[in-house]
């Protein structure tokens, strides 16, 4: 039994049973959780710098009942052009509502980190990448943004947007598409 | 490696920099980080394609974070003769920890607000 569990169940004059309960799901939930990641807080980290979509990893929405927005910002994106080899940067935005899965933010970062030596166009990368957390999380709505540096004074800026079918994501997913383009975002 | 000299005016001030630089750490993990370089001409700077491609072949290298500045010093250094050459080297953090790396002479960097700004 947990420490936080032991001084509620001592420190308690009036025993509040809910506590107590929501305590020890807490403390079930972050187990099942721990077992199931295998490179947050692994020690030591292998870099993979080719295309390696088995490192993603998720761990269970702990509040399903809820739809909210997760954004994540990966400011560091680097990948090839598949024509010239040359590098090309950028910043990812994945905005997504969660449903059971959530991707768990290390496996994405060394995710997107194996995309270094690997060839591929501005709007390939934001739709394989896309395509891939869809297959891994299956979420209510995503929707990944590449903000790429200019090349040949031209910034390439798509976005990849998906619904899982239900009316609501789908109409959420059809405004973001309609909308996608009135206000062009500037990598900062 | 080094880099094709070319002969500019003497007495140049010469100052390049680049949000691009990509170098892998000792653990292997990607590093990403501003370089910014200044020098005064003695007749000769070097060929910016050449530069272009030794950054770009950084990004398989691996070093401490600490001695990039240097060695990217160097390579301008054993390349072409100067005065007052300084490189400075901002890095994004890692573990909530940035790092600003200078080697030679010191220098005011112009940081540009967003990579469109000109000038």
């Amino acid at each position: 039994m947990s420490g936080s569990i032991q001084a509620t169940l001592s420190g308690a004059s009036h025993f509040n049973l809910l506590a107590i309960i929501r305590l020890l799901l807490d403390e079930r939930g972050m187990m099942q959780r721990e077992d199931e990641l295998q490179k947050l807080g692994s020690g030591s980290t292998e870099y993979k710098y080719e295309y390696s979509p088995e490192l993603l990893e998720t761990f269970e929405n702990a509040h399903q009942e809820n739809d909210y927005w997760v954004t994540l910002n990966a400011d560091e994106f680097s990948s090839l052009c598949p024509i010239t080899n040359q590098p090309d940067f950028g910043t990812l935005i994945i905005n997504y509502i969660p449903d059971v899965k959530m991707v768990e933010s290390k496996s994405l970062k060394l995710y997107l980190f194996s995309f270094l030596n690997n060839g591929e166009f501005h709007e390939d990368v934001v739709n394989k990448i896309g395509k891939d957390l869809v297959a891994l999380m299956e979420p209510k709505y995503l929707e990944v943004v590449g903000l790429f540096y200019p090349r040949g004074n031209i910034s390439i800026h798509p976005r990849y947007f998906y619904a899982n079918g239900d009316v609501k994501y789908e109409n959420i997913k059809e405004h973001r598409f309609m909308q996608a383009n009135m206000n062009p975002q500037r990598v900062g | 490696m080094s880099l094709r000299k070319i002969s500019i005016q003497k007495g140049t001030l010469v100052q390049m920099s680049s949000n691009e630089l990509l170098f892998l750490g000792k653990s292997g993990q990607p590093y990403r980080g501003s370089l910014y370089i200044s020098f005064i001409s003695v007749g000769e700077s070097f060929d910016s394609v050449d530069f272009k491609h030794y950054i770009t072949s950084l990004r398989s290298r691996t070093f401490y974070a600490e001695d990039i500045a240097y060695e990217i010093f160097s390579t301008i250094a054993k390349s072409i003769e100067t005065k007052e050459l300084g490189v400075v080297v901002e890095l994004s953090a890692r573990g909530g920890i940035m790092q600003r790396l200078s080697f030679g002479a010191e220098f005011s960097v112009t940081r540009k607000n967003n990579i469109f700004q000109v000038g």
